[in-house]
């Protein structure tokens, strides 16, 4: 399991019901029952609208590019975050996004980093390498108070929430377009053993593989 | 029909029917091969379409993807920008050679159309493309606008699927003429779509434009899916159908590809053409062949026929032989051989019927013939045939048999040629031989008669037996005695019967002993016409009574008077009577005639029984009785009045049925009288059987009863038993007055004779009745 991205500002005013945390197990699968990786969860208190508290920290994040590959696959950042391309292969990286949320495009020669991007606005932007085709990354921008994502056994452990109703998204890059992300809303945790959600997906072939001559039919 | 039609159709049918089972039988056999083959390319070749298709979607699919990888169009589509969009698509189109390009959104709707055909924010028909396109490039084959396109679906990766962009590539008749050309597909290929309502519309086709398409458009069945046989607008196809990659919006497309058995046969017509010349050349040649080989046949049988039919009239002279070595030769020879073979048989037939077998002389109808010729031929001409009669002939059989009999007259025969000179000599019969001098008088006749002895004189010599022949000759004279060799014949076998008869050996025929003249066979003819003519009259003769010395009795007895011939004796006649038969009748008109008269006398009140004679013949006679009784009771007259007369021999040994017609008779109370008593060998106690009344006794016991003693005491005797027996005694043939004294004496009761009188004609009688009345009154 992927190691949780815990976002501790937001926890702080409620440490005092540490007491009474609850636990949530979120279990991903496709439509054959295979544990799903890559996939993105948010946990929001129902009926929280806007971000309250303090905001946190802005981070940089690092997103590598190793043997023709974006590393990672997926990023989480919150709003206000910055993202760094590094380029550690021996080859040029034409980065670019189209996405409305940011846009940008530059060349990356071997061993060069672009300039810090920050990432101001919620939601998903697809990062491509006009070079190589298959190199994709997504960088997920949300301000959910718990986020994280799943790792190849395909669960997702959420310690110590608040007791309390709660919506769980999940979202996953290979999710048919045009469908609202998945959602279980109204999920109330108690004070009782960990509660588990399970999603199971309808996804799409992974597009990192579609232009693998040994995956298409000619 | 002659043999040689016959044949000659035979032949040219037997040409036929062969030639034309062949040319049926390969035509079927080729055209089944060709079907199969056909249908074996056919799957061969739809498998290959449908993969070449498929390879060209491919290839468009790649072709478009490559397309949507551009990243001035992927910046356009992240920035919509539709100007650059319509014309980066449109520039795009035109590399892959779509005839429209449009780009989708991912939930499908239309972005941008190079042809404007949908409106921007519409939906993209083919909603199914659309989202097998979100994981890979689709393609279908879709009918729009009554043609054909692939309409090919590429996702947009930008990177994520931000588009997609759909090409639709026209197939079209120019295309598919090309993937003729590159590959062995079949000429009949075409594209159609399958309309909701089971027709079928013709989208795009081959090179090869035919009744394919026109037949397929209103064919309502489905499509066979497997090479099939089908009849396409009167033309044989086999046909099939593979169902290409469809979109569900559109109509679902089918490649057809047909393979024309008509097309397949047409390299064949020129055989079947160069066949049928064949089979002319072949018929007409076997027409000339089989007329000539016909004709060679039935020309020697014809020739046959014409000597079998010569034959048949007779005539045998050789037929014409045919040269030849086949059947048809061996058959005229066997014809002539047969012909020779009749000719000789018929030859030796002709001679032994004309010849006897022993003597190998004449026959008696060649004689004859012979004899007959010559009378002819000179009616005028004396002329003299001799009989030679062997009388000792039927005894040398009977001792020595035939075989000896043969030698001996083999051995006259061989006497007699010389002898006879110039004569013709036959053997007539068995035992006789006929010498006809023609040319020759009674004279020389008789002198031909002795040498003909002198030459038979010497006996018959074999071994230590000696033969006397005992030869006799017999002359007739034509034309003297006959002018018929028949009649001749027959005079001069008479003429030698009086010879052999006597003590001459030689006798000519004389007319007046002759005893066979042939007016007695025409005598029965007479007497029946006599009958039917009532030409025969009943005479009556007294019969005395001795005791009362008065007639009181006659006995009828039959006269003919011929109109030609004058009186005719009874016995002459009536023995013929009897003979032939006819006896009955002349009974039956004697019994009528004799009761007509005895009722005469019964009304003139003279007492005279009329006794008529009955033959034995009418003893077999059962209806006799009552013949007898009807003529009484017709004419009203007591049986008393009439007798019945039977000879002594009629009775004797005669079955019971005539005796009991007898009885019968005497049953009716009518008298029966045996006649010619004593002569016969009759019993008298065989008489006691019978019912008879009276005796007759013959005349050759009265007739010398005045000088004969034993004669005297034979009837004196006789008429003593016949008293003390009942029986009253006629004595017959009394012809002198010592007889009847005598009779008188001895008691007799009645005589008969002339002494009394002769048979008298009724009227006679009458007469004599009246004179004996006056003379012996009383």
């Amino acid at each position: 399991m992927r190691k949780l991205v815990w976002v501790l500002a937001f926890v702080g005013p409620l440490a005092a019901a540490t007491a009474n945390a609850a636990g949530l197990n979120v279990r991903i699968v496709d439509q054959h029952g295979t544990p799903v990786a890559d996939a993105v969860v948010t946990v929001v208190p129902e009926g929280a609208t806007a971000r309250s508290g303090p905001a946190p920290t802005p981070e940089t994040r690092v997103i590598d590019q190793k043997n023709l590959m974006f590393m990672p696959y997926i990023e989480v950042f919150r709003p206000g975050d910055s993202v760094v391309f590094r380029n550690s292969d021996n080859t040029r990286h034409h980065v670019y996004s189209f996405s409305p949320v940011k846009a940008f495009e530059f060349v990356l020669t071997p061993g060069q980093s672009s300039a810090p991007l920050m990432l101001d606005k919620n939601g998903v932007v697809a990062v491509g390498c006009n070079i190589h085709d298959r190199m994709i990354a997504y960088l997920y921008i949300s301000d959910a108070p718990w986020i994280a994502h799943s790792g190849p056994d395909g669960k997702v452990t959420f310690d110590s929430l608040p007791a309390g109703p709660y919506d769980v998204r999940v979202w996953q890059p290979r999710l048919r377009p045009n469908k609202p992300d998945l959602a279980q809303t109204a999920t109330v945790l108690g004070n009782a053993d960990p509660q588990t959600l399970t999603f199971t997906l309808s996804l799409l072939p992974d597009p990192r593989t579609q232009f693998d001559r040994e995956h298409t039919s000619y | 029909m002659s043999f040689r039609t016959r044949l000659a159709l035979f032949f040219v049918a037997a040409l036929i029917a062969v030639q034309a089972l062949t040319a049926v039988l390969v035509y079927e056999v080729t055209r089944h091969e060709l079907i199969r083959e056909g249908q074996r390319q056919l799957g061969i070749a739809a498998t290959a379409f449908a993969r070449q298709l498929d390879d060209i979607s491919d290839r468009v699919a790649a072709s478009v993807k490559v397309l949507s990888l551009d990243f001035a169009l992927r910046s356009a589509i992240a920035e919509h920008d539709q100007a650059t969009m319509q014309s980066a698509l449109a520039n795009h189109g035109g590399r892959v050679g779509a005839a429209q390009m449009l780009l989708l959104t991912v939930d499908g709707r239309v972005e941008v159309d190079t042809l404007g055909v949908y409106a921007r924010g519409s939906a993209f028909p083919y909603a199914d493309l659309v989202t097998r396109a979100w994981s890979q490039p689709a393609a279908a084959v879709v009918a729009w606008h009554g043609h054909a396109y692939w309409m090919v679906v590429v996702p947009v990766f930008a990177p994520n699927l931000v588009g997609e962009i759909a090409a639709a590539i026209p197939i079209n008749d120019d295309l598919l003429s090309r993937l003729q050309a590159q590959s062995t597909l079949p000429r009949n290929i075409e594209l159609v779509a399958h309309n909701a309502d089971d027709t079928w519309t013709p989208l795009a086709h081959g090179s090869d434009r035919n009744a394919l398409s026109a037949g397929l458009a209103t064919r309502r069945t489905s499509l066979p899916a497997q090479p099939a046989l089908l009849e396409v607008g009167n033309r044989e196809f086999v046909v099939q159908a593979v169902p290409l990659s469809r979109s569900r919006a559109s109509a679902p497309v089918s490649a057809v590809l047909g393979y024309s058995v008509d097309e397949a046969l047409q390299p064949y017509r020129s055989v079947a053409f160069a066949w049928a010349v064949l089979l002319a050349l072949g018929l007409a040649v076997g027409l000339i062949g089989a007329w000539l080989i016909a004709r060679s046949v039935s020309r020697p049988v014809e020739e046959l026929a014409a000597s079998a039919r010569r034959i048949e009239a007779g005539d045998y002279s050789a037929s014409r032989s045919m040269q030849r070595n086949d059947e048809l030769g061996e058959l005229a020879t066997a014809f002539a051989n047969m012909a020779e073979a009749i000719r000789e048989r018929e030859a030796r037939i002709l001679h032994q019927s004309a010849h006897d077998q022993v003597t190998d002389l004449p026959n008696r109808l060649a004689a004859d013939a012979h004899i007959q010729s010559a009378l002819l031929n000179d009616p005028l001409r004396p002329s003299a045939l001799l009989i030679v009669g062997l009388g000792r002939v039927p005894e040398i059989i009977k001792t020595m048999g035939h075989v000896v009999c043969d030698r001996v007259i083999r051995d006259v025969g061989n006497r007699l040629r010389s002898p006879s000179a110039s004569g013709f000599v036959a053997r007539a019969t068995e035992t006789e031989f006929a010498i006809f001098l023609a040319g020759s008088d009674r004279q020389e006749a008789i002198a031909a008669g002795f040498r003909l002895l002198d030459a038979l004189a010497e006996p018959y010599r074999e071994a230590d037996l000696a033969l006397d022949l005992a030869p006799a000759v017999g002359i007739a004279l034509a034309p003297m005695h006959a002018t018929g060799a028949n009649g001749l014949l027959r005079r001069a076998e008479i003429a030698l019967l009086a010879a052999l008869g006597s003590e001459e050996p030689i006798a000519v025929y004389d007319p007046a002993t002759d005893p066979h003249r042939p007016e007695r066979l025409s005598l029965m003819g007479d007497l029946r016409a006599a009958l039917d003519n009532d030409q025969l009259q009943l005479h009556y003769q007294p019969k005395w009574n001795l005791a009362r010395e008065a007639v009181d009795g006659a006995e009828g007895l039959v006269r003919w008077q011929h109109p030609s011939l004058g009186m005719v004796p009874p016995d002459a006649f009536i023995r013929l009577a009897e003979e032939t038969g006819n006896i009955r009748r002349l009974t039956r008109w004697a019994l009528a005639a004799g009761i007509a008269q005895a009722k005469r006398w019964h009304a003139a009140g003279r007492p005279i029984r009329v006794s008529v004679n009955v033959s034995a013949r009418d003893l077999d006679d059962a209806d006799l009785p009552r013949r007898v009784a009807d003529l009484l009771a017709l004419h009203a007259l007591p049986p008393e009045c009439i007798a019945l007369e039977i000879t002594e021999g009629a009775i004797m040994g005669k079955p019971d049925a005539a005796i009991a017609v007898l009885r019968r008779l005497a049953d009716q109370g009518i008298d029966l009288a045996i006649d010619d008593f004593g002569v016969g060998q009759s019993s008298l106690a065989y008489l006691r059987r019978l019912p008879v009344r009276e005796l007759k006794v013959d005349k050759s016991f009265v007739m010398n009863l005045h000088e004969s003693r034993e004669d005297q005491a034979i009837v004196r005797s006789i008429v003593e038993l016949a008293h003390h027996l009942g029986y009253r005694v006629t004595a017959e043939g009394v012809d002198r007055a010592s007889t009847l004294a005598f009779l008188h004496d001895i008691g007799c009761d009645h005589a008969q004779g002339w002494l009394i009188a002769k048979a008298l004609s009724a009227e006679a009688f009458d007469a004599f009745l009246q004179h004996e009345r006056e003379e012996v009154p009383g």
